[in-house]
């Protein structure tokens, strides 16, 4: 215990002193979570709006997919990009390997499908009628999905929640594709471990601390934001 | 001048075939409503007509239709701002859609509730917004299915009587499917029964309650005697029937069978010889409500004749 309190409390030196690989490790972070979440939001809300609103054959397929790419292994998810990215594999061309665009593609691999997944279902929620009755308003097409983005809103946010916490707290794939590398690609996360490896307790428990700070704060904004688009005012009686 | 015109409309469903050559024309400022027995395809004719589900035949819609589904699926959001949603859907300036939302609202005397959340909104007051939407675009034709379902008898009073006049006041024509016969005597210009996907009667309410085209079409008006003999079927309805002491000569008599409490007397069926009748009994009547099995004298004025294959 006392070799833990020890720990702690020149961990929190660390912090306090605002060390620059800290920092970076920060700026590093937030890079990943923040970027590969935007871009998974881009590519996977049309898909979700598609899987939540299509009437196509195989769409019951692509929802299992979706939803077992919740539960993928990160560290398969590197490896096979890892391979990938290898100089004469298909990826090979672009150099991403040991890069951090490289971990970028992999995490935004990663939150994907839980943006696709989550979008999906919360537009599936939305108010039975709604949407049918937009169509037979003659709403346009994008007034359409519009509407079911909005309607769906806590859910989307949900998925946001889920896809920035994927990325600041992922480990396996980016130290298979990124190589962990300190001041380049390497993430509070994966930094972490490869402080622990080396023994070095005290700067692993501050990046912890930085970690799970950061992961506080983000969330509690993010559902601060959920809340305000979901919430609906009660005035007078409900009968 | 016709502001809707189907020839021979025909819709499946998977196998099925639940619309049968359908013809049905509505003048504008007309309102019709269609009645019909529950899996009748009533909805799905509406559906149809508005351009929802794929069919086979001819329908012509002078200018713009809009269907206000039966599900009053309000988005999270005010009463004025769901108003207004329906009119960006339908393609209206949003300069005009406060104005026009607010309007709709106070034609359905739902001016109150424009700064209230959907979800907290009783079921009544959903079905009030949901029908106001119809009311602010003003389509050439507004189909309407089962506006007033699922309410209770206090609420879809309250609403059919406000419904009729909003509905008229968008000067289009109205297609409405309706649940409720009552609904349909007090707002339609025109009843349009369908049976089995076919439209069996088109007519004007009392018209087609005096002289309905077929038997089958009576039973669905509440014509729930029948009275037969050599020449054919009589058929009834309550206020044919007036019950008198048995005994008088030349009399058609029977036995109480059934007496259904209302409110302020009594449903009485009386078995004869020659069938079934049923009467109203008033809970002021000198003789008071008769007992089941009593013996009582029937006198009809009134109903509808039938040839005896019926």
């Amino acid at each position: 215990m006392r070799f833990f309190l020890e720990g702690l409390a020149e961990a929190w030196d660390i912090v306090w002193a605002h060390e620059p690989w800290l920092v970076q490790l920060v700026v590093v972070t937030l890079k990943v979570a923040f970027i590969s979440t935007g871009v998974a939001l881009l590519i996977g809300l049309p898909l979700g709006l598609a899987l939540g609103l299509g009437r196509f054959r195989g769409r019951g397929v692509l929802m299992t997919l979706a939803n077992a790419g919740l539960g993928l292994p990160p560290v398969i998810v590197g490896l096979v990009f890892a391979l990938l990215m290898f100089p004469q594999a298909p990826l090979g061309r672009f150099h991403l390997l040991f890069t951090l665009n490289g971990v970028l593609v992999a995490q935004t691999a990663l939150a994907l499908p839980i943006v696709v997944a989550l979008t999906a279902s919360a537009v599936r929620g939305v108010a039975p009628g709604l949407l049918a009755q937009a169509r037979a308003y003659r709403a346009r097409r994008w007034r359409v999905c519009v509407l079911a983005l909005r309607e769906a809103r806590v859910g989307i946010m949900a998925a946001t929640i889920a896809a920035v916490g994927s990325g600041l707290s992922e480990v396996g794939a980016v130290v298979l594709v990124g190589g962990n590398i300190d001041g380049l690609d390497q993430t509070l996360a994966s930094a972490a471990l490869q402080r622990i490896e080396a023994a070095r307790f005290a700067e692993g428990l501050a990046i912890g601390i930085v970690l799970l700070g950061l992961i506080l704060v983000i969330t509690a904004a993010l559902t601060v934001l959920q809340a305000g688009g979901g919430a609906t005012r009660r005035v007078g009686r409900s009968s | 001048m016709s502001v809707l015109e189907v020839r021979g409309l025909q819709v499946r469903r998977g196998r099925r075939q639940v619309v049968h050559d359908v013809d049905l024309t509505l003048a504008r400022g007309e309102v019709v409503a269609v009645l019909g027995p529950n899996g009748a395809g009533k909805s799905t004719l509406v559906e149809a007509v508005g351009g929802l589900l794929p069919s086979q035949g001819a329908v012509r819609i002078e200018g713009r239709a809009a269907t206000v589904l039966q599900t009053p699926g309000l988005a999270r959001r005010t009463a004025r701002a769901n108003v207004e949603l329906a009119l960006a859907w339908w393609g209206v300036p949003r300069r005009e859609r406060r104005a026009r939302a607010m309007a709709a609202l106070d034609l359905m005397r739902a001016a109150h509730l424009a700064g209230r959340q959907a979800g907290s909104l009783s079921g009544g007051e959903a079905r009030r917004v949901h029908l106001a939407r119809g009311v602010a675009v003003a389509p050439d034709l507004l189909l309407l299915d089962e506006p007033f379902a699922g309410l209770d008898p206090e609420s879809h009073a309250a609403l059919s009587e406000d419904a009729t006049s909003a509905l008229r006041a968008t000067g289009g024509g109205v297609l409405v499917v309706l649940h409720d016969r009552a609904d349909a005597w007090a707002m339609a210009d025109r009843v349009a029964v369908l049976v089995d996907g076919r439209l069996v009667a088109d007519a004007a309410p009392d018209r087609l309650l005096a002289a309905p085209p077929t038997a089958e079409v009576a039973r669905f008006l509440g014509y729930d005697g029948c009275l037969v003999d050599a020449s054919g079927s009589t058929l009834t309805r309550a206020p044919h029937v007036r019950l008198v002491p048995a005994g008088e000569p030349g009399l058609l008599e029977g036995a109480v069978a059934r007496v259904v409490r209302l409110q302020d007397g009594a449903r009485v069926e009386v078995a004869t010889a020659a069938g079934t009748v049923w009467a109203l009994v008033d809970a002021t009547d000198p003789g008071g409500l008769p007992r089941v099995g009593a013996r009582v004298g029937v006198r009809v004025s009134g109903g509808v004749r039938f040839p005896p294959s019926v």
